[in-house]
């Protein structure tokens, strides 16, 4: 996947940004596993819901809260 | 085994012959909170308790359901998130079933508007080869949210039944019942096997269809309000206090005063010594029933006057709480708190349901993702965590002394908690596991669900704590009558009378609340009220109470989930620490001269 201007991390998104999942980084295999057990795989729609404490977004049609570290490694390209 | 199931298979290629070794097993499958519970319970007419999140079934339940006219074995699983790649000790249980091809039948449950996510699983499913049917559960919720699925379509790609359901209100289950007999192994294709969610995203794409949305409008305000902190936390402070009501100030004052003061003390009691002593001669057995440790002036009287109405309130409260979806929100707040532990926010769940039973909460602890959080989580809720009984007798008791005694004894105990889970993430080895959790849908509770889970959950405290209140009667009884327990008095005098500042009385109490908390506290609760601890007395006791050790059916829990090593240090830790706290505690109230 080329590295477009539009690709954001997760963590960076302001509430209420959509985007379709580009990438979820492999540094941490058993995170992107229980990632994409849960839906985020490359071509879900995302919405980012908010920052803090956690993070929290609609993937699909499943919320979910996840903590910064995790946000960090999805790649969202911004519709 | 492989010869059986040879037999079994050649049985079915001929519907003539139905004769089997053991009846066909059909086993619900799928993502977690999609509601194979309530299609098990519409299945097998049997009631599995049902929640609004993920985690409420831990084990397998099985039950029996006519299926074209056969009586086959259903199987409830719970949920799962994926059956490859590293698995939960949940979905290691799943998978086992699949692997050692205990069903015969997989009816995969789906929530309709998570259709990416279902055919992830659909597709790993097929590996294991048993004829499937796909379930599309909650339509309704799907419509509102503006997802439609074309079922029949998905049906002939996947070459497998696909019925679309509303399992609550028990629509599209006939259809179910029907397409179980058509189960087929689903039809990956060429392309797609091997790359699961290749396959998942493809087929979304091509079946589901989005049309504009309804009336989630105010679903969606109303969980953005419970989830920002600057709503959610005022919302919480409310719930808490809502919650404060219904169990301390009316289950705990008004019922357990009509109750146990009106019912028992006025008539049941007075009725029971008059039988007993016109019926009985000796003084011995009179005694075992109506005297001091009496089994109906004592156990009874405890049981049913003063814990059930306690219980029996929180449970209400809390089965509506459960199936809101509310429980998990409060994850967000907690994840940063739980990680400095050594857990992370899903901690939350097992630690709020341990305010209902902590021996129920520790088998939830198998949701947590590393034995490391299990452990810890574990050994919190034998620390710290009062369960619903207990918390009622605190909130009775200190609710009547003042408020700082009441905030004295929480800041005690969640210090005390912290300090403990912060040490246990440092000195065990291990890792914790990220902070990953899915929020199940805010819902309006079913007040049917609430009532029909409030009235199995009595009945449970009434088969398993009456006859432990009982046993411990009797016990108390027997140690008294043989002066054993004026020896232990004596023996636990130093402890309780010189570190804890307590009077002699208490230590048989403590003793009650190694059978069980709640039969401890409610000791301590009639020797509040009639003026036999002064506050800080009442505060110290039932901050040891809450630290103290956890009853004997927790106990065992902890051995069943963590072995003996663990459950025995944990233990003494907790036994520790408890007696420690109390001794400090004591001593700063005194040296201060706080009287609440």
């Amino acid at each position: 996947m080329s590295r477009s201007e539009k690709a954001r991390r997760l963590s960076s998104m302001d509430p209420g940004t959509h985007g379709r999942v580009a990438r979820v980084t492999r540094e941490n295999a058993d995170r992107a596993d229980r990632l994409a057990a849960l839906g985020v795989t490359p071509g879900a729609s995302i919405t980012v819901l908010q920052r803090f404490p956690g993070v929290v977004f609609l993937c699909d049609q499943t919320e979910l809260a996840v903590e910064p570290a995790v946000a960090h490694a999805i790649v969202v390209e911004i519709e | 085994m492989s010869c059986a199931q040879a037999a079994i298979r050649d049985t079915a290629a001929e519907p003539l012959l139905t004769l089997r070794a053991r009846p066909r097993r059909i086993a619900l499958v799928g993502n977690a909170n999609v509601g194979k519970s309530v299609i098990f319970g519409r299945l097998t007419g049997q009631y599995a308790v049902v929640s609004n999140y993920p985690g409420t079934t831990v084990a397998v339940t099985s039950g029996r359901a006519m299926v074209s006219g056969e009586v086959c074995e259903i199987i409830d699983t719970p949920g799962v998130n994926a059956l490859e790649g590293v698995l939960s000790e949940d979905e290691l249980v799943a998978r086992r079933i699949l692997e050692a091809r205990e069903a015969d039948v997989v009816i995969q449950v789906a929530d309709a508007r998570n259709l990416r996510r279902s055919l992830m699983l659909t597709s790993q499913l097929a590996g294991f080869g048993p004829p499937v049917v796909l379930v599309l559960n909650m339509v309704d919720e799907a419509l509102i949210h503006g997802v439609v699925i074309d079922h029949e379509g998905l049906s002939t790609r996947l070459g497998i039944p696909v019925i679309e359901t509303v399992a609550t209100e028990g629509r599209g289950i006939a259809e179910l019942r029907d397409a179980i007999a058509r189960a087929a192994t689903p039809q990956l294709g060429v392309t797609h096997v091997g790359d699961h969610a290749r396959f998942a995203h493809d087929l979304a794409v091509q079946f589901r269809r989005y049309r504009p949305r309804s009336t989630a409008r105010f679903q969606e305000r109303l969980s953005r309000m419970v989830r920002e902190p600057v709503t959610g936390l005022p919302i919480l402070a409310i719930v808490l206090y809502v919650m404060y009501l219904a169990v301390g100030v009316f289950g705990a004052q008004t019922l357990v005063g009509l109750i146990e003061a009106g019912l028992f003390t006025r008539f049941i009691n007075p009725a029971a010594i008059a039988f007993v002593n016109w019926a009985v001669p000796w003084g011995f057995v009179r005694d075992f029933f109506v005297g001091e440790y009496g089994l109906i002036t004592m156990g009874l009287t405890y049981a049913i006057a003063i814990v059930l109405p306690v219980v029996a309130t929180f449970f209400l409260v809390f089965g509506f709480l459960e199936d809101s979806g509310y429980i998990p929100r409060l994850a967000i707040f907690s994840d940063r708190i739980f990680r400095a532990m050594g857990l992370n926010g899903k901690a939350v769940l097992p630690m709020v349901l341990g305010l209902g039973c902590d021996t129920m909460a520790t088998m939830t602890t198998r949701i947590l993702g590393t034995p490391k959080e299990r452990l810890i989580a574990v050994l919190l809720l034998a620390l710290g965590i009062p369960c619903s009984a207990q918390l009622a007798t605190i909130l009775g008791i200190l609710g009547g002394v003042s408020f700082a005694a009441l905030l004295t004894l929480f800041i005690v105990v969640v210090v005390q908690m912290f300090l403990v889970g912060f040490l246990a993430a440092r000195a065990l080895p291990g890792e914790r596991s990220e902070f990953i959790m899915e929020l199940p849908p805010l819902r309006v509770p079913q007040i049917r669900n609430v009532i029909y889970k409030t009235l199995l959950r009595v009945r449970w405290y009434l088969g398993e704590a009456v006859p432990l209140f009982l046993i411990g009667t009797a016990l108390l009884f027997g140690l008294s009558r043989l002066g054993l327990l004026d020896s232990i008095t004596r023996a636990a005098q130093p402890l309780v009378v010189g570190l804890l500042g307590l009077p002699a009385k208490a230590s048989a109490v403590f003793i009650m609340g190694f059978l069980r908390r709640d039969y401890g506290a409610a000791g301590l609760f009639l020797m509040a009220r009639s003026g036999e601890l002064d506050a800080v007395q009442a505060v110290v006791a039932l901050t040891v109470m809450t630290l103290f050790v956890p009853c004997v059916a927790n106990f065992l829990m902890m051995v069943k989930e963590q072995g003996w090593k663990p459950a025995v240090s944990i233990l003494g830790v907790v036994t520790v620490i408890a007696i420690g706290t109390g001794t400090v505690l004591n001593a700063v109230l005194r040296e201060l001269h706080v009287t609440f």
